[in-house]
This record gives structure tokens, sequence and C-alpha cells, in this order.
């Protein structure tokens, strides 16, 4: 027998196997998800970053945020992740479809950030948390960022700039000094105030509960049916203009949903 | 040699890079002024320079030994392979840099920068093609069982890494598809690249050195297939209750519960040479490294088709537990591995002993220590972070504080390994001094001498 050639085949049969199940197949699924219209005045899910933001994602990859944060919410039976606020769904595969490269994340030294944008809409306190995480939680691990800041010596007399970081006394720099947010600090905090994932549609209708009897007239037969009369219920993005989603959503997904 | 001696100087710099990384997970404060220096780019840097640095050119070095050796025939191309060493080393420092710098893709474990991976390919190609054309001219005879894991390791690379790069950075797919791509891309190149790279390590040294025959030719030709097979599947684990159709990580966990069949097939087949072999383990430091090495592996392999269940999963996703089963088989299995062979071929390249004996001793027992405290730290630790993670009435904060004494203590595992690694490259140097000197001495001295005939006029 030569050994060689059929090495080198049975090896590349076998990448290819693998290359086939776990990398074409989910593509030929999936690859052409489209974005998800929620009204008629073109808004899409996921919603467009502003150029802030995107810019902000590129700080977010460079700095290695994803090797402690992830941004992925699992559902309520693998986790809890719900039950700690971090989501009000689990996330799926239509949340990522801006994201170059999406940045799941596999460990968690710090919290969840996929909605990070929903639960923090303070952006100064973001910023403390950049310059200094222990401001705020004492015992933090999270690295410093002091490189995003810049310290600027005020002339005498010379009032404090509005966008100084309200630094409590202990953290604060010597007198006559000020910390501002550089552009990449604020361009940061863009992009994780944009980290939103809880609008709903069907893939991740989230489980009912039981019906009041009021309710009962609305839905009526098969309760596994797609909701056609009352769809995207309570969007926190979208006006309620009662799309049906099914009519915008290409027929492949219905079977990406777990 | 230049292979042996690049990859040694890595092993280096990846210990510090690591050492760096594990001390700035428990003290942010530290060196936080400097943009380089910061946890984010330092991790990712001490894992490619280990796993490209060390571990990819280590394992290139023994391959190409080993398939001389083992072929009965001279290596051939040895320019070649030099050259594409030193390119390969271009492109990862250009890469490290690059990552240091901010230009991470931001894709674990495909950090290296566009502008850097071409270039380790083209290193590869150059270094790797030679196996395959050395194994061409070999001895007739029967082929080893570490030929086949070697052909498997060498033929495999250039497909997951080329594709691998394309489909994340090149031309990138869609959403979460790329992390499809990445998962596949990481479990190749630690099932099958630094999986067969090990396994031809091990198969080729525990009996060389115990003098114990491997039983069953068939059934370690049925673990290499099942392992060839089965192995690329079960990379989306990692991912698992992730934003994936679920078919994908069924299929994966599926994938990963059958790599226990190759897992057994290497265990039934050499376990029982390592019976009673105290006295040989005593005098043997390959051997000591191999059995090691083997010894993770079965653990490791045990541990990760169970950790692929949800049930496990639970638990254990995004917690320590994954590192710690990283770690366990890229420096517990292959690094203990490729540290053996490196022990057993440097002598042999060289013409001579290692200058001092007892260094090696010393490494093997800071490695091992350096493996034994990053595993049960960080598998259990990844226990009580898992744990604490899943009870929503704790506050983050106390979650950091359950954690962090296990992820300090990857602090001390990575400064057993980096002073074993020390003392390893202290030991080769010697070896090259008194190498060169041997064979600079007497050109120096018949540079200085005149000739006798010179003498004589």
């Amino acid at each position: 027998m030569r050994h060689g050639p059929f090495i080198f085949l049975g090896i590349l049969c076998a990448v290819l196997a693998s290359w086939l199940g776990a990398v074409v197949a989910p593509q030929l699924q999936f690859g052409d998800q489209a974005l998800l219209k929620l009204d008629d005045l073109g808004i899409e899910y996921p919603l467009a970053r502003n150029g802030e933001a995107k810019q902000g994602a590129e700080i977010y990859r460079a700095e290695g945020c994803n090797y402690c944060h992830t941004q992925q919410v699992r559902s309520r039976g693998e986790g809890a992740d719900i039950a700690r606020g971090w989501g009000k769904r689990r996330t799926v595969s239509r949340d990522y479809l801006r994201d170059l490269p999406p940045m799941l994340g596999q460990m968690r030294f710090g919290p969840d950030l996929a909605n990070l944008g929903e639960r923090q809409t303070n952006a100064t306190r973001l910023l403390m948390k950049l310059y200094n995480a222990r401001i705020e939680m004492p015992g933090s691990t999270m690295p410093r960022f002091p490189y995003l800041f810049e310290a600027r010596k005020l002339r005498y007399g010379q009032a404090p700039s509005t966008n100084a970081l309200p630094l409590p006394a202990i953290f604060a720099p010597p007198a006559g000094t000020e910390i501002v947010p550089t552009t990449a600090a604020l361009q940061l905090v863009a992009y994780l105030q944009s980290l939103k994932s809880e609008t709903l549609f069907y893939e991740v209708f989230p489980p009912q509960p039981p019906k009041k009897t009021n309710q009962v007239a609305v839905a009526v037969g098969g309760t596994n049916a797609i909701p056609t009369t009352n769809a995207l219920p309570a969007t926190n993005t979208a006006p309620a203009t009662n799309t049906p989603p099914a009519t915008n959503a290409p027929a492949t997904n219905a079977s990406a949903s777990p | 040699m230049v292979l042996v001696v690049l990859s040694a100087g890595w092993l280096l710099v990846a210990g510090v890079l690591s050492l760096l990384a594990a001390i700035k997970l428990h003290a942010p404060g530290m060196l936080a002024d400097y943009a380089w220096l910061t946890y984010g780019r330092l991790q990712p840097a001490a894992w490619n320079a280990f796993v490209f640095g060390f571990a990819s050119l280590a394992g290139l070095a023994i391959a190409l030994w080993m398939t001389a050796r083992l072929g009965g025939t001279r290596l051939v191309g040895t320019g070649t392979i030099i050259l594409g060493a030193l390119v390969w080393n271009v492109g990862l420092k250009l890469g490290i840099f690059g990552l240091l710098a901010g230009e991470s893709t931001g894709i674990e474990g495909l950090e290296i920068p566009r502008f850097a991976s071409p270039i380790l390919l083209l290193g590869y190609l150059c270094m790797a093609a030679w196996v395959p054309i050395t194994f061409g001219r070999r001895r007739p005879g029967e082929v080893y069982i570490s030929q086949w894991y070697l052909l498997g390791a060498v033929f495999s690379f250039p497909w997951f890494f080329m594709a691998g790069h394309v489909m994340t950075v090149f031309l990138p797919l869609r959403g979460v598809l790329q992390i499809a791509a990445q998962a596949w891309f990481l479990q190749n190149l630690l099932v099958l690249w630094f999986g067969f790279l090990g396994l031809a390590v091990i198969f080729y040294l525990l009996p060389k050195l115990t003098g114990v025959a491997v039983p069953s030719r068939n059934l370690a030709l049925f673990g290499f297939w099942t392992l060839a097979v089965f192995g690329g599947f079960g990379g989306l684990t990692r991912y698992s209750g992730g934003p994936f159709p679920a078919w994908m990580l069924s299929l994966a966990v599926v994938a990963n519960v059958l790599t226990v069949f190759p897992v057994y097939a290497v265990g039934q087949n050499l376990l029982p040479g390592l019976r009673n072999q105290g006295s040989a383990l005593k005098a043997s430091v390959p051997l000591r490294f191999a059995a090691f090495a083997f010894l993770a592996y079965l653990v490791a392999g045990g541990l990760g088709a169970l950790n692929s269940l949800a049930s496990v999963r639970y638990t254990t996703q995004f917690t320590l537990v994954t590192v710690g089963l990283d770690q366990l088989t890229l420096m517990g299995f292959f690094g203990m591995a490729a540290l053996g062979a490196l022990y057993f071929v440097v002598p042999r390249l060289l013409g001579r002993d290692w200058p001092r004996p007892a260094f090696a001793n010393l490494h093997f027992l800071l490695a091992a220590a350096a493996v034994a405290v990053i595993a049960v730290a960080f598998l259990g630790g990844g226990q009580a972070q898992g744990a604490a993670l899943n009870d929503p009435e704790l506050p983050f904060i106390n979650v950091v504080k359950r954690y962090l004494p296990f992820a300090s203590s990857g602090t001390l595992a990575q400064l057993l390994f980096l002073a074993g690694s020390g003392v390893f490259a202290l030991n080769l140097l010697l070896a090259l001094v008194a190498c060169c000197r041997a064979a600079w001495v007497p050109a120096a001295k018949a540079l200085v001498t005149p000739l006798s005939a010179e003498v004589k006029a």
C-alpha cells in the first residue's frame, strides 16, 4: 500500500467532512439571513450603528474586551443569564448580523455585555468605569484604561471642562489637573451603549405565560403557530405597527430557531 | 537545530507574556498605563506565542527529525527548511507586535493580523513540505504508527489554517458563521494538529524507551482514523447555549463524545507498556515527559468529552474550566510531549549529551507542577465560578471573589513553567556552546598555529 497519498487523501477527506458539516452546512442554512424589517419606515433589526459606535467596536476589539466579557445570553434552562438581568431573551444568530467580527467571547471574568446599552444609559458612569473600575466597585479586577483619557493642566483660575470626569477625592488627579476622555473613550462608550439585543421577533418569542381568559379570544387554534395578529409584542425599539414578521423573513430562518 | 533554538526562544517569550497576563488578571493596576500591555492584548499574544512560536515550531522540528529517523534516511531540503523557519519567525513576530499594537482580528485563536498570517503559511509550506518528501524516500518496510500521525498532522494544518483565516478575516462569513468557523479552526488546531503531533511523539518515545512494543497496530489505526473523522466536528461545544441552531450544537456534542474512542484506543495501546516501568521512568527524562503527556492526554480527552454535555456545560460554560482544559491539552499534553521529544532529539542531533542532566530533572518537576496547578485550580475553580454565576442573587463582585483565588494560582503555574523553560533554555545554550567550542576550537587553533610546512620553511 502506498501510504503517503493514502494518508493525504484520507486527511483531506476528514478535514473536508468536518468543514462541510460544521461550517458549510450552516452557511447554506442561514448564510443569507436577512435583516428584519421592523416597520414601514425602513428600520431594520439589528439596528445600524452610527459612525462613532462603529469606531468604538474597533477599540473594543483592539483592547481585547472579549477575553473577559461575553456578548451572548443563554436561554433559561442553560444558565442564569436571564435571571441575572443580562437580557430578556436568549440571543440568536440574527442579533449579530451587523457585527464584524462578532465578539461572542468564551469567558466571563466580567459580566455579559449583550444588553449593556439597555441597562446602562449613563455615559459618565461607563467612562468612570473605564478610567478605573474600582471607583464604583472596590475589588473589581477590570483593567484600567488611563490611556483612553487625557490629564489636562488647568491654568490658574480656569474652570474645568464640562466633560471632565467627576472623580471622587481619592481617585482625583493633583489639584489643577483634570481628566478628560479622549475621542477613543467616547467612541468605546458609544459602542457599549449600542449593545442591545432585546428586540423580540418570532425566533425568540418568549414562552408565553398561561393566557388570561380575556385574551384567549385572540389566540385561537394551534398554540405553536407563529402569531400573525399581534406580532412583535412590546418591542423596545419599534413603534407598534403590527407588521406580521412572517412576510419579511426568509423561510430558512424558521428552522434556525432552537 | 535552528528550529529547536527558535522554538526555545519563543517558549521563553510565551512564558513571560503568559506570566504578565496571569498577574494582570488579579492586579489590574500593574503597568496599566501601557496600552501595549493591557490584559486583552497580552492574553492573545501569550497564546499565539505559545501555540505558533513554541509548540508549532517544536512540533515541526520533531516531525522532520522523526520522519528521517523512522524512515532510515537523511532529511532532504535542509536549506529550504531553515529559510522557512526564518520566514515563519518573521511572520510571527510581525503578528505578535501587531496584536500588541491593537491590530488583532478580534477572533479568539485567529488573532494574527491579516498581514502576518500569509507569511506564516508560506514559512510552514517551506518547512513541512519536506516531511512527505523525506517520507517518500524511506527504507522499504512497515510504516510506524508515529509516521501516520506525523503525516496526518502535516497534511491537516495547511487546510484548516488557510480555511480558518479566509473565512474569518479575508472573506469573512456573516455574523455568527464566523464564530462557527473559528470554533472549527480551534478544534482542528488542538485535536488534529497538536493531537496528531503529540501522539506521534508518544507512540515513538514510550515503546522506544520502555522497550515494550505497541500491542495492536489495528487498534492504533482505528484510533487514528476515528480521531481524524470525529475530531474536527466538536468545536462548537465551546459555544454551548450560544446563538446557533440547535442541530449545530448537538452535532458538536455527539462528535466530542465520540472522540472517547480514539482516547480509549490510545490508552488501551500504551497503558500496558507503562506498567512496572518505575526504574525506566526514573532513569529517562524524555520518558517521564512522554508518560506525563500520555496521562494528560487521557485526562484531557475524557474530561473534554464529559464537558461537552449540556448538563455539565450548565455550570462550566464561560468559566475557568474552558481555559483549564485548553491548557491541559496544550501545555500538559502537547507541551510535555514536545519537551520530552526535544530532550531525546537534541543530544542525537548534536552528538553529545545534555551538559547538565540535573537541569532536565528540575525542568520536569517544574513543568509537571505547573500543569498540575493549572489543571486542579482551573478545573476546580471553574466549578466554583460556574456555580456562583448561576446564582442570580449573588452580586457579580462576589462572583469575582469566588473565582479570583483560583485564577490567581495561574500566576504560580506560569511562574513555575517559565522557570522550567529558563532551565531548559540554559541547558540548551550550554549544549550549543560546548558543541560549537568542540567544532571551532580546532579550527581556530589551526588558524593561529602555523602549518608544520611553514614552520620548517
